[in-house]
């Protein structure tokens, strides 16, 4: 993959494929409010809009042309252009995937200040929590490598971090889409050249009413409720099964199947538990219901199991309420 | 399904003497609870008489002229048809093409991958290997031996990871049956590679002189096992320097005849395990506890697990630590009232939880699960 810059013109492009990323006009236009001009006409002195793009251009091949991403950069930029020539303000966009010392950060910082100081470009690290410093709609735009973190939720969380009217750009070089973006992809636009992919999300409040209904925070609390309901569910078996009340055959097996299920949606919360050890112990439920139902199966004294799956119920009930309530 | 057809495929050629050890004895009760067969294959390099202790089971041999790993793939390829439920031993490299090539032949047949782990190979998985993590993927089932690296693990791994402890599979120990404290005589017994660094067993001799001076009636203390030459060595000087106690303490050397080994399992009254790290809970210790010892260990990732976190025996904290071995050692030396109550008490939870026929039945019931989720996918 390569780009070619010319005069009048700026693509991208592979085999006997090319992708305009950006284009000379011919005439100034409405499109530019800030301080530089975006072509020369009779004022001669001074680096134009278009030279500095041709410059970083230039700049982004020899930085990133081993990159697998290098296309996707190029796409980028043609979406980021025109938001950061839009208005006169400082831009705040921030990008989530690349490594802090990629050369992309480079490119896009300098042409944002040579457009406006106080521009920032803010690297996230590749960690869940670094969303969480980021206050809701305070963004411009929002660059995100789908390949470094899949998820709806994250999707959905840095689209509540950009303002109305800014962008959400989401970029990635592995096809399909992850299971559970399909339908918000629907509502992005969609720029493909050879293996590189960008989704491109204008936010507006129907978009922002859904990332909020399917954010991490809501799929934290559903979760969570999913996690009380089953606790609640689970109190009332063990309590049948520990003061003797006739359950059906399948009552252990049920017991075990929710105890299971209870563990993977803990196991899905663990980046956000304060206690840690909660799926441990529905775990260890897990193991005392399987030993008393093996105690009754094979008829022995039942004393010690009961025992056990008394103090391990109360441990984990009393965990479940700490966490959840 | 109610019955498996089951295999055992080890990740290097089976000994004759681990037929009768974890990797092979749990399937072998799993099939004899919910088994409808049970094939071992692997490369043979040696006779196999205990196979006569398990009765019903097929052992396959690979072929010799081919590496056992690259012949039980083959052999996978040609029969996954015929497995229902695959035990593995170990979380080994050796095992990724096995379990894909399972998987890929039977989506819907069940791996269960038996730990065999302690802290140092729980640190050491290779989990940034991705290859390693598609085999993790492929087991259904893992389980681990002590409930301190379950919970290691479940940080690690963020996945389900059961705890199955190493068992006991009693009809091997028929002997058992018939113990009765009032046989026992003052004995300190351990078991094991004497005066490896694992096993630290200076710590126990050492221990041993100090809780002596506080005894009001003789204990022997007697060490089963080879000797390395520099334990030998410190023996003798251990002797020299301590007249009054080299009587009381024994070198039987290595016995290999299980019925001798389990008379001093008979007559002991304390089982001491001095080591500075062990996986699971050693069969020795197993062995010891269902023969109705009091156990006392160092604080190995097992031994809450062994001693049901203090009540049916003592954990000395420190590996290191001569002082508090001695202390812990001497306090049930000295209360014989206890040790009486609690020759019931370690058989009795022995009984409950460490039997392998109980464990078997827990693992059918996951097993099940797994099958039910799978034909749901």
């Amino acid at each position: 993959m390569n780009i070619q810059i010319t005069d009048t013109c700026i693509t991208l492009g592979e085999g006997v494929e090319s992708f305009l990323l950006f284009e000379k006009p011919a005439l100034p236009n409405y499109q530019n409010v800030t301080a530089r001009p975006y072509i020369s006409i009779y004022l001669g002195d001074g680096a134009t809009i278009w030279s500095r793009l041709q410059v970083c251009t230039e700049l982004l091949a020899d930085f990133c042309h081993e990159d697998p991403y290098y296309g996707c950069y190029a796409l980028l930029f043609r979406r980021l252009c025109p938001l950061l020539l839009s208005s006169s303000q400082p831009k705040n966009v921030v990008s989530y995937g690349p490594p802090a010392d990629c050369g992309v950060y480079r490119v896009f910082q300098d042409f944002m200040t040579f457009l406006q100081e106080g521009s920032a470009l803010t690297a996230l690290s590749q960690s869940s929590y670094a969303f969480t410093a980021l206050k809701e709609s305070s963004c411009h735009a929002f660059l995100y490598c789908l390949d470094v973190f899949p998820s709806l939720p994250a999707v959905c969380d840095a689209i509540s971090k950009v303002r109305p009217g800014g962008l959400v750009l989401l970029y990635t070089i592995k096809e399909p889409l992850p299971a559970g973006l399909n339908e918000l992809c629907v509502h992005a636009e969609k720029d493909c050249f050879a293996h590189c992919t960008v989704y491109v999300f204008t936010i507006d409040e129907s978009l922002s009413a859904l990332a909020l209904a399917n954010g991490s925070e809501n799929a934290i609390l559903s979760r969570a409720e999913e996690v009380l309901k089953r606790a609640n569910d689970l109190q009332n078996l063990v309590h049948a099964m520990l003061t003797g009340t006739p359950l059906p055959g399948d009552a252990y097996f049920i017991a075990v199947t929710i105890l299971q299920q209870t563990e993977e949606i803990l196991l899905s919360l663990y980046d956000y538990l304060e206690d840690d050890e909660l799926p441990v112990n529905a775990n260890a439920l897990k193991e005392c219901i399987l030993n008393y139902y093996g105690g009754i199966r094979r008829q022995c004294e039942l004393t010690s199991y009961r025992e056990k799956l008394t103090q391990s119920s109360e441990l984990f009930f009393a965990a479940v309420e700490r966490e959840f309530q | 399904m109610s019955n498996y057809k089951m295999c055992m495929i080890p990740a290097y050629p089976l000994e004759n003497v681990q037929l009768l050890k974890d990797r092979v004895i749990f399937p072998y009760v799993c099939y004899r609870t919910f088994g409808e067969s049970l094939r071992l294959v692997t490369k043979c390099t040696e006779d196999y008489p205990y196979l006569s202790y398990l009765e019903g089971v097929d052992l396959i041999p690979l072929p010799e002229d081919q590496p056992h790993m690259e012949a039980a793939v083959r052999y996978m390829s040609e029969h996954a048809e015929e497995i229902d439920l695959l035990f593995l031993f170990g979380a080994r490299g050796e095992y990724m093409k096995l379990a894909r090539t399972y998987k890929s032949l039977r989506p819907d047949g069940i791996i269960y991958l038996k730990l065999d782990t302690n802290i140092d190979w729980a640190n050491a998985y290779p989990l940034h290997d991705s290859q390693f993590s598609i085999f993790l993927k492929d087991c259904d089932i893992i389980s681990c031996e002590a409930r301190r690296l379950q919970s290691f693990l479940y940080k690690k791994w963020q996945r389900p990871v059961e705890y199955i402890p190493n068992g006991v599979y009693y009809p091997l120990y028929p002997e058992a049956g018939s113990v009765c404290f009032e046989e026992k005589e003052n004995m300190i017994l351990t078991v094991g590679r004497l005066g490896t660094a694992q096993k630290n067993t200076l710590l126990l001799l050492y221990a041993y002189a100090l809780a002596f001076l506080q005894l009001k009636e003789p204990w022997d203390l007697v060490m089963v096992g080879s000797v390395t030459p520099e334990f030998q060595s410190e023996y003798e000087e251990f002797c020299r320097r301590f007249p009054p106690l080299a009587p009381h303490i024994r070198l039987t050397g290595n016995i290999t005849d299980k019925r001798t080994l389990h008379q001093y399992y008979k007559k002991a009254k304390i089982f001491a395990l001095p080591s500075r790290g062990e996986g699971g809970s050693p069969n020795v210790f197993s062995e010891a506890a269902i023969f109705g010892c009091t156990v006392i260990a160092t604080n190995v990732d097992a031994a809450p697990d062994m001693t049901d976190n203090g009540r049916v025996g003592r954990i000395s904290l420190d590996t290191e630590d001569f002082d508090s071995f001695a202390k812990e050692l001497a306090a049930l030396c000295l209360n014989p009232d206890y040790l009486a109550r609690n020759f019931h008490e370690m058989r009795s939870y022995m009984k409950e939880f460490f039997d392998y026929e109980h464990l078997a039945v827990r693992l059918q019931m996951l097993v099940q699960l797994q099958s039910l989720k799978r034909s749901h996918s």
